[in-house]
């Protein structure tokens, strides 16, 4: 049972921070440029099937993943500029245009890839399993992913917080016209922001791809869990999705293991519950 | 109602009833979907038109009535008079939990209801012991109340036409009441409603709760003619599509969720005949209507009829 629970902490913790690298481009983007774009389940689709091509084509698990965040920077970069663009501000449209997106990239994906659940292949050194101190043994690429989602938290957070480009994004959230007014090219702004968001939601689709595998339908299991994650961290906020992504990660995992047919339940009840104190999540400040 | 209205829709009653004659029993079912699909617009619409909040989860109020309704009759044996209103109780409880999420506004609210959804269509998925699993609930009898039964899709057309003329009559009602009213107040300006002394959470909670009551209408009426209900009536896709058939007929309007209906379900039908990828095809429709026709089909036509000729004094507006 203890090692259950502890094998269960270490699951949690690897969806966690797959759940992160869609959560936080999700979050931040909607922070800045007040768009919620519902398509990142999609782009987190496209991004795994293109880097399993990518993996099948060229046997190499880096290249897939470079290649599947950048075509998801190229595709998402023109869904901003031809689509979302001309919505401004109205949050329902916005719905409703990347809800559309999000159909036609998994039909179209769908007759490209077909309908089985496919699985990007991992390099060698990252296949089969590990021992953990304590003598814990635990699939290689699982624990891998914890690392890197570690990292890739890591570098948001110091080029979040420490660097002028963090300055300029945090000032953005809180008053873009103010930025504006100071002279920074804000659609340039938006621009990087949206490509570093889109790269991360590809980069995990291939990562996800690896372990969660790739099938009809996955992009919206992984947005809506992604929303939850917003949700209770705070929308807007880089710190409540890291949060967010840990407290679902872990409630997902333990809710598959103790009760798995109700384990939307586990995963969506403390959500309602938060909401009912806290509307705007944990992080999330009163806009 | 003015006599041009007033003809209008003796007409499209007079065609509604006599629809069956011309036509064979395809059409017959596609038309008892539409109007179900179109019940289930406006539930959405109530939200969405009168009251501005946007809810992407009555696919599960849908669903829940539907589940509820279908277990009863083919797992328990319990009579059509007893599990057609068991549905709606279910649906509508739903409403009265899943209306918390009134206490949030714009973005949030949207969000949080596509999550409250997904819980349904999870148990509804998982719990297969129960629901059926992906298989769901088969073999729903047709509906029999007092010795009198439906036995072809043709009566049940009669009964769905009936149940959409009580309800766009009791809908018209409620939004002309000084309910449905403040409703539109809370839309048009919520801090001047609070001003006047209406609690408008208080408002928004019971429309919600209406509008969840209207859908669970809509799954009892979908589960008797469908005959089967699996985990897809609670997705998202239903119930952002129920969103988009309002928005495509015309929000805020009575008749605008029919025609959305008609326009998805046929458009969906024909395309699905003949290209594989119709789902694509649904998305490109939301995509077009978004960026073209934002005031719906009703609005359109509004739009055009008011350029040939200047609203006069005492036409409606808004």
């Amino acid at each position: 049972m203890a090692t259950g629970a502890l094998l269960q902490a270490i699951n949690g913790t690897s969806l966690a921070a797959l759940l992160f690298l869609v959560a936080s481009g999700f979050t931040v983007t909607f922070g800045l440029m007040r768009v919620v774009n519902m398509a990142y389940g999609a782009y987190y689709l496209l991004g795994g099937y293109v880097g399993l091509s990518i993996a099948q084509a060229s046997g190499s698990f880096a290249l897939a993943v470079v290649g599947g965040g950048a075509a998801v920077v190229v595709f998402g970069f023109l869904v901003d500029r031809f689509l979302i663009r001309h919505t401004g501000e109205n949050h329902l449209a916005q719905v409703l245009l990347t809800v559309g997106v999000a159909f036609v990239v998994g039909d179209v994906a769908l007759k490209i890839w077909g309908g089985d659940s496919l699985k990007v292949p991992v390099p060698l050194f990252l296949r089969g399993a590990m021992e953990l101190p304590g003598g814990l043994v635990y699939p290689t690429f699982r624990f891998v992913l914890i690392l890197f989602g570690v990292a890739v938290a890591g570098v948001l957070w110091v080029l979040y917080t420490r660097t002028q480009i963090g300055a300029v994004v945090r000032a953005g959230v809180d008053d873009r016209e103010q930025v504006a007014a100071t002279g920074i090219d804000v659609d340039r702004l938006f621009a990087m922001v949206s490509a570093l968001a889109s790269f991360m939601a590809g980069m995990a689709g291939v990562v996800g791809g690896a372990f969660l595998t790739l099938y009809p339908g996955a992009e919206w299991e992984i947005l809506i869990v992604a929303l939850v994650v917003v949700i209770v961290g705070g929308l807007g906020s880089l710190g409540g999705a890291m949060i967010g992504a840990l407290v679902v990660g872990l409630l997902d995992a333990y809710g598959r293991w103790l009760l798995p047919e109700f384990s939307y339940f586990v995963l969506f009840g403390p959500m309602a519950v938060l909401l009912l104190f806290r509307p705007r999540g944990i992080a999330g400040k009163d806009a | 109602m003015t006599p041009a209205r007033l003809a209008g829709a003796a007409a499209l009653a007079v065609a509604a009833a006599v629809l069956p004659e011309v036509a064979g029993p395809f059409w017959m079912g596609l038309v008892t979907q539409m109007l179900v699909f179109g019940v289930l617009a406006l539930s959405v619409d109530l939200l969405l038109g009168h009251a501005g909040l946007f809810s992407i989860c009555h696919g599960s109020f849908f669903a829940v009535a539907a589940y509820t309704t279908a277990l009863l009759e083919v797992r328990y044996a319990v009579a059509t008079a007893m599990a057609a209103p068991a549905g709606l109780l279910a649906g509508t409880l739903l409403g009265l939990v899943f209306g918390l999420a009134v206490r949030t506004r714009g973005v949030y609210f949207i969000l949080i209801t596509i999550a409250f959804g997904y819980v349904v269509w999870g148990v509804a998925h998982r719990w297969s012991s129960f629901t059926g699993g992906d298989n769901g609930v088969t073999n729903v009898p047709f509906p029999a109340v007092a010795g009198v039964r439906i036995d072809s899709h043709t009566e049940y057309y009669y009964l769905v036409l009936v149940a959409v003329a009580l309800v766009a009559l009791g809908y018209g009602r409620v939004i002309r009441s000084p309910f449905g009213l403040a409703l539109r107040g809370i839309k048009g300006s919520e801090s001047r409603m609070r001003t006047l002394g209406y609690d408008s959470n208080r408002h928004l909670y019971a429309a919600f709760v209406l509008s969840a009551a209207l859908a669970s209408l809509a799954g009892v009426l979908y589960v008797y003619y469908n005959r089967f209900v699996n985990p897809v009536a609670a997705s998202f896709p239903v119930s952002v599509e129920a969103a988009l058939m309002a928005i495509i007929g015309g929000t805020g309007t009575i008749l605008g969720p029919f025609i959305g209906s008609i326009i998805i379900l046929g458009l969906r039908n024909w395309v699905s005949s003949f290209f594989e990828l119709y789902a694509a095809i649904m998305g490109l429709v939301f995509i077009v209507a978004v960026l073209w026709v934002p005031e719906g089909l009703v609005g359109l036509a509004a739009r055009v009829r008011g350029r040939r000729a200047p609203a006069g004094p005492g036409s409606a507006t808004g």
